[in-house]
């Protein structure tokens, strides 16, 4: 008897709902242990502005998004570290197998991102409340400048590898690796590239010990960059060019069921204007493009977040003309049917 | 005492003597109503609300964690102001400049990404306490009383009296590797001359 053909699936939905805020940004979503889907993202006049706050929604499978609600504020950041905080910024969130939450944060201590630090609360009531948010000390002068932007990985044995970068002399990216033990957390990095290189790392796993990360470019070359760990994420090589271009933007990539990779990025060296995915066969040696999300000239779709649920569904939350947070929801059948429409074999 | 108000107040300490220093002035043997009176007004200057908090606040977003080295240095500092006794001599205060220096130009470059390796990692494990009270003790077995200081840092660091948990901040910050610099410059150029 032959297997059941999975049927191709495509949704797209809000997010923000109706939130009627100048400019949102960057969301990033979280797998709650019950099945549920939580997204942060951060939303105010503009970015870096006093008034942008972090706001938190949530989702039952196939239900729709709850109402944002803010769960950071500068006013609160301030209070609970006891110091002024000029603005906050990206945000992602990390859904713990007990089922509370972590929030790692940024706060902007003065200019922009480069007067940038991060900092974390969690919440053990399923994002209703949250614990005084504490400051990490990652960066050596001045505790300047480093962000969170991709998704998370859980590490084995407990614990979260968090991909950040720098930007204040150079913008390069790093690993944070993050471990709660008896309440009290403990942090170590573990640096992928130096200098002007490339930043904003989105962190994939192949293996037990082996691992790519997809790179934001910051030089002159326009292409997404590569590099490669064979020890667990110590060592990386030196990040080399893809054959996928990258406008100075955000990507997101992550591992399908059979092992190929799949990219949300922008389809072009200059501007946002498209979103699009593409497949790796290869362990993200060659890609090929395999769907275009979003396309329209002189708009921005930017920021895409890529999640793999446990029901099999793939999640894309990504930044809307800069005026709401979408989501769009697929499986692989669909990833199939979209190779089959782009005459991939 | 909650940890955040010990990371407050220690956070404090630095600016405090530097303020007091500075309000001391060059005045060799400053009168006792001057050095209290110093003391005071460094104290309540940092409690000057600007924009809604006080000085000191805005102090603690650039630097809340002020090392070890430069609070026990500038209370040596303050000490040789206020009193006729000397703690430090030259060669103690070169030993800190010197230190200083190394540690600035062994962290910083590469821990704000001149090359794919980052030093600061060393702050979060065992090695670097563990170096620091040896290289301590080896100043303080040749007499040197700078050593007394570096020790501070790893007991310090135990306390928890900083915010950070990156023993590198326990040893340097940007005010004493820029001061050490300096120092240190011109203690070479005085040496080639």
């Amino acid at each position: 008897m032959g297997q059941e053909k999975e049927k191709a699936l495509f949704q797209q939905e809000e997010i923000s709902g109706g939130q009627q805020l100048p400019m949102v940004h960057v969301a990033s979503l979280a797998e709650l242990p019950s099945g549920m889907l939580a997204a942060v993202w951060y939303g105010g006049t503009a970015e870096c502005a006093p008034d942008v706050k972090i706001f938190y929604s949530e989702r039952e499978p196939y239900s729709s998004w709850s109402a944002p609600h803010a769960i950071m504020t500068r006013a609160q950041a301030e209070k609970d570290m006891g110091r002024p905080v000029k603005s906050l910024g990206n945000a992602v969130l990390l859904a713990n197998p007990d089922g509370s939450l972590r929030l790692i944060f940024v706060t902007i201590a003065m200019g922009k991102w480069s007067g940038s630090q991060l900092n974390t609360c969690a919440s053990k009531d399923g994002g209703l409340t949250w614990s005084k948010a504490e400051r990490l000390t990652l960066s050596p002068f001045f505790n300047f400048s480093e962000l969170v932007r991709n998704r998370p990985i859980p590490m084995v044995g407990g614990g979260w590898c968090v991909p950040v970068y720098q930007e204040f002399l150079g913008k390069f990216p790093e690993l944070f690796w993050l471990k709660e033990v008896d309440g009290k957390l403990t942090e170590t990095k573990t640096r992928i590239a130096g200098g002007c290189s490339s930043f904003q790392p989105s962190l994939v796993p192949l293996a037990a010990r082996r691992a790519v990360v997809m790179l934001r470019d910051y030089t002159s070359a326009r292409k997404i960059f590569l590099s490669r760990s064979e020890d667990g994420g110590v060592n990386w090589s030196k990040p080399v060019p893809t054959n996928l271009p990258n406008p100075d933007a955000g990507i997101s990539g992550l591992r399908l069921s059979d092992g190929r990779l799949l990219m949300a990025y922008n389809d072009s060296t200059t501007d946002r204007s498209n979103l699009s995915l593409a497949l790796s066969g290869d362990e993200g040696r060659a890609w090929k493009k395999i769907a275009v999300l979003e396309n329209e000239s002189g708009k921005s779709f930017s920021y895409p977040y890529l999640l793999h649920s446990s029901d099999g569904l793939i999640h894309m939350a990504y930044t809307w003309k800069s005026k709401q947070i979408k989501m769009v929801s697929f499986n692989e059948a669909w990833i199939a049917k979209q190779e089959a429409e782009y005459g991939i074999p | 005492m909650n940890m955040e108000l010990t990371h407050q107040i220690y956070a404090g300490l630095a600016p405090w003597f530097a303020l007091s220093l500075l309000l001391l002035g060059r005045s060799p043997h400053p009168s006792r109503t001057r050095i209290i009176g110093s003391l005071l007004l460094g104290f309540f200057l940092l409690r000057i609300p600007v924009g809604g908090w006080h000085l000191f606040a805005w102090i603690r977003v650039l630097e809340p964690n002020p090392s070890f080295t430069l609070t026990a240095l500038l209370a040596v500092a303050l000490w040789h102001r206020i009193s006729y006794g000397k703690i430090f001599r030259a060669q103690d205060w070169n030993a800190a400049w010197l230190f200083g220096s190394l540690a600035a130009l062994t962290l910083y470059p590469m821990g704000l990404g001149l090359t794919s390796f980052d030093p600061f990692v060393w702050g979060w494990g065992e090695f670097s306490p563990i170096a620091t009270t040896l290289f301590a003790s080896i100043l303080l077995l040749r007499g040197n009383r700078f050593g007394i200081i570096l020790l501070l840092t790893p007991a310090g660091f135990l306390l928890h009296l900083q915010e950070s948990q990156n023993f590198w901040n326990a040893v340097i910050d940007p005010f004493y590797a820029g001061f050490s610099l300096i120092a240190g410059a011109v203690l070479l150029s005085r040496k080639r001359d």
